[in-house]
């Protein structure tokens, strides 16, 4: 009885599910290089990743224009985007989607934060996601710091925030 | 009666056709080889609640099975290919995570409850067989002689 007590209070302690800790936690981050979509060509270049060399702390976004909670997080990414573009990297990656779609949900969110394209989602799985959304905290010298499984809140995000400008 | 007997085979032959008219459940579809879902079968789709990544049709776990038939045309090893996977998701990917760790505990824990049954039910039969013996023993030898007695009085 006392075993099973000790067993369920040792389940309420355990994190919340959304932080999933990731294998990838205090490793490099896999670099990676796509073609970004379209409207974000002109100012970045034809691809886009996670490399060496790019000087910032990167919060790695996986998206799809078909998953609901994207939609609400898409306005605040863009408006931390727009705060902190010079101290921070926010990078989207549109993953298990059309790119028709993606560039759909790009205008109608009027984002303006890069996004890569990756249809099949393979980046995805070299960084170990789970589904979309999924955030990867990045800090200065590419090492991985946090994994948020789910829709940030600003809360959350103004912390990871935090934790990589540090 | 002879019409009975050849409408049941012909209902038997029937059903039979319809058995092997049926695709067999969980072939794989067409367009990997069979070892690509045996490896995929171990893995957990990690989108999915309580899905192989064989069995998956979500996105992520058709892409994971594209990988496996990837590595596999690489020619590398099946423990190679779920290293792969581990490497990424931790030991949570697979559906039989190895013994160590607290994993062990799990895996032992059967084990552990079995034997914890065992020496119980061990010491409850050793304690009432002790208890039966010390009943016997605790007769009186004048009760046992007034019993007999009475026993070879009856016929």
């Amino acid at each position: 009885m006392l075993l099973l007590g000790g067993l369920f209070y040792w389940g309420m302690q355990r994190p919340n599910p959304n932080e999933l800790k990731s294998v990838l936690v205090g490793k490099p981050a896999p670099s990676f290089s796509l073609p970004l979509l379209e409207p974000y060509r002109a100012r970045y270049g034809p691809e886009m990743g996670v490399k060496e060399g790019l000087g910032k702390p990167v919060l790695l976004n996986i998206w799809a224009s078909w998953c609901i909670p994207c939609r609400t997080e898409a306005p605040l990414l863009e408006r931390f985007h727009r705060q902190y573009q010079d101290q921070v990297l926010i990078l989207g990656v549109n993953v298990q989607d059309r790119e028709s779609e993606a560039l759909k949900f790009v205008r109608q969110y009027g984002l303006t934060f890069p996004s890569v394209y990756d249809g099949r989602g393979r980046i995805g799985i070299e960084y170990g996601y789970y589904g979309v959304p999924e955030t990867f905290v990045i800090d200065r010298n590419g090492t991985v710091l946090a994994r948020h499984a789910g829709e940030l809140s600003e809360a959350q995000l103004q912390g990871y925030l935090r934790q990589v400008l540090q | 009666m002879r019409g009975s007997r050849w409408l049941v085979l012909v209902l038997g032959l029937w059903l039979w056709a319809i058995s092997l008219a049926q695709p067999t459940p969980n072939t794989p579809p067409p367009d990997f080889s069979p070892r690509v879902f045996e490896i995929a079968r171990e893995l957990r789709c990690p989108v999915c609640q309580g899905e192989s990544a064989a069995e998956s049709n979500a996105g992520i776990a058709v892409e994971m099975r594209r990988i496996i038939a990837e590595q596999l045309a690489q020619g590398r090893s099946e423990a190679e290919i779920r290293q792969f996977f581990v490497e990424r998701y931790g030991d949570w990917i697979l559906y039989e995570p190895p013994a160590r760790g607290l994993t062990l505990w799990v895996w032992l824990s059967p084990l552990l409850g079995l034997g914890l049954l065992g020496y119980g039910l061990w010491r409850y039969l050793a304690r009432t067989r002790a208890r039966a013996q010390t009943a016997m023993a605790e007769v009186s030898e004048e009760e046992i002689a007034r019993l007999e007695a009475e026993l070879s009085r009856k016929p």
